[in-house]
């Protein structure tokens, strides 16, 4: 069927890219001037009318420009170079397989070293990612994995990594949107100690070689697999840097009966991943007090300071899926538990303490960003049936409403330095990024594997 | 089979300059996606059908009308299914908005769709 795609001035290039992805490289748009956003009514009206119209019946009565034929590239599996270190390098990122920090030569040997860490044929698909529409596979989240500095039996944790990435749930496709928001992974089970990831001080910080390792695969893979690029499919108007492997400190959950992680999100054994977008966040330094009652309060405020237009997700395109992380130190965990919280109880305490006026919700949705169409109240939208009754319990505008549509949506963790009062709070990129927990599977012989691995 | 046969020894060679040299192997996945050329277009506009979809962003609500308003100048007899016939192409029900669209497009007798916003 005919069609003309509507493409801001700033999305040609994603459009063109996407197109191809898609298997229609000749699909023709047709150009909105500048960003509408920032346009009045009439100047929004002239450049439709001006640009816009003829290129809607361009797009849809005239036959476009055929593209040229596709280029071939090589097979999984084939050297596409030899060359020394510094060559590979160069040669990597002027393919842009690389991201500009050097890589360690991916080489068939160095490649093989890691099947020997899974159970599956190299050639196995783990599915499609967009916007690419490529295969993922054990042999690419091999190769990725070599290029990023893992060590071979980190391969478990890539596999899954992938299958996560994989899974319509989390909506890798949305990796490119142009609030740039960053992927966090969290670490579960037995493999933290195993392999030496850390959990303590610096927890979010590079420097360890598993948890740092590991957070650069991920974006060489969003890279070179799923297709993410500068000025092309990424849209991320600032984006940021990888995050390392966030390990929680299962010790410390244990002694006060917490759950990880994991087990909240449906994975109650054995070692796993979840795989989150956030926009952003920050510390919460100094957290004081010996009771709930003292330490909650300010820690539901650097919940809501951190979350701002995401309460999109909230109660707008995404009604429902906002889901916060906050990560706490051991001993504030700890603190918390000895005050008599369990994990549940926690997240209804946080739920009814980290509010915002009702008023501010709905201008950070409409007025300010003009994100929801429309722009409808929230107590519009709990009489439609779109969100919680919790939202519109009166008329007042400066009435508190939460920030999230249920108290589980939040998220804990525990790591970071067992002995500091310091706490930290990320903002969640709804459905763009939803959070998606993978069960990591071993390969039969891992124990002797870890030995062999162990002793070179 | 990948990975199943290695020439480790062919990995490493030593250059004539005297620095290993490095056979390495493509870090990317075998696409799925084979190219196709675009549906035939429409000789007019003019007594056609057109199929509006929205993701609910960037002031389509604006923008749908102003074209409506200018394409209907110029083909007096265009008829448009308005954006909220579908539903939001973007959001927690895109899945199953676009995987619903090709009955949908078809049982309105669509002949052509404008898609936005891409911003």
């Amino acid at each position: 069927m005919p069609t003309a795609s509507l493409v801001c001035e700033g999305f040609r290039g994603q459009a063109a890219t996407t197109a191809t992805g898609l298997g229609l490289p000749g699909l023709p748009t047709a150009l909105v001037p500048g960003h509408v956003d920032v346009q009045s009514a009439d100047e929004l009206r002239q450049n439709v009318a001006a640009v816009t119209v003829d290129a809607v019946i361009r797009n849809l009565t005239e036959a476009p420009a055929r593209v040229g034929a596709a280029v071939v590239e090589p097979a999984p599996g084939d050297v596409v170079f030899e060359g020394t270190l510094d060559e590979v390098n160069r040669f990597f990122y002027e393919n842009d397989w690389s991201d500009g920090l050097p890589i360690v030569p991916p080489t068939p040997d160095r490649v093989a070293e890691f099947l020997r860490f899974c159970d599956r044929p190299g050639e196995t698909s783990l599915g499609v990612l967009l916007p690419d529409r490529r295969h993922a596979t054990i042999w690419n989240v091999a190769v990725n994995g070599v290029m990023a500095g893992c060590r071979p039996e980190y391969m478990p944790i890539l596999v899954a990594l992938v299958e996560a990435m994989a899974d319509p749930r989390y909506g890798v496709e949305h990796s490119g949107n142009t609030p740039g928001a960053e992927t966090l992974i969290i670490l579960n089970g037995p493999l933290i100690k195993e392999l030496g990831f850390n959990y303590e001080q610096g927890a979010l910080r590079d420097g360890v070689q598993a948890n740092t390792t590991i957070g650069r695969f991920w974006r060489l893979y969003l890279r070179n697999v799923a297709g993410f690029l500068h000025h092309r499919t990424d849209k991320g108007t600032f984006g940021n840097t990888w995050r390392v492997v966030l390990a929680e400190n299962e010790d410390a959950l244990r002694r006060i009966g917490w759950s990880t992680i994991a087990e909240d999100e449906g994975v109650l054994a054995g070692n796993a991943v979840t795989i989150s977008r956030y926009t952003g966040g920050g510390v919460i330094a100094s957290v004081f007090g010996s009771t709930p009652q003292r330490m909650l309060p300010y820690l539901a405020d650097a919940i809501v300071t951190k979350v701002g237009w995401e309460l999109l997700f909230t109660v707008g395109m995404g009604v429902g899926s906002q889901r916060p992380l906050l990560i706490l130190s051991p001993i504030l965990a700890e603190t918390l538990a000895k005050g008599g919280l369990d994990k549940a109880q926690l997240k209804e305490r946080l739920f009814a303490l980290a509010r915002v006026p009702a008023a501010k919700l709905e201008r950070y949705v409409g007025e300010w960003t003009n994100l929801v169409p429309g722009r409808p109240t929230l107590t519009g939208l709990v009489k439609a049936g779109q969100i919680p009754a919790v939202f519109a319990e009166s008329d007042d505008p400066e009435r508190l409403v939460p920030i999230v549509c249920r108290a589980e949506d939040l998220m804990i963790a525990v790591s970071g330095d067992p002995l500091r009062t310091n706490a930290y709070a990320f903002a969640h990129n709804g459905i763009l990024g939803y959070p998606t927990t993978k069960p990591i599977r071993l390969p039969a012989e891992w124990p002797r594997l870890l030995r062999e691995a162990r002793a070179r | 089979m990948l990975g199943g046969i290695q020439d480790r020894e062919a990995d490493r060679m030593i250059g004539s300059n005297g620095r290993e040299i490095y056979r390495v192997v493509w870090p990317r996945g075998a696409g799925t996606v084979k190219a196709a050329d675009v549906a035939p277009r429409l000789s007019t506009l003019e007594g056609k059908t057109i199929g509006q979809l929205w993701d609910d962003l960037f002031r389509g609500d604006e923008i749908f009308p102003i074209l409506e308003e200018e394409l209907g100048r110029r083909f007096p007899s265009v008829r448009f299914v308005r954006y909220d016939t579908f539903g939001s192409t973007h959001g927690r029900d895109e899945q199953r908005v676009l995987a619903e669209l090709p009955a949908r497009l078809k049982e309105l007798n669509v002949d052509a769709v404008i898609s936005g916003m891409a911003c």
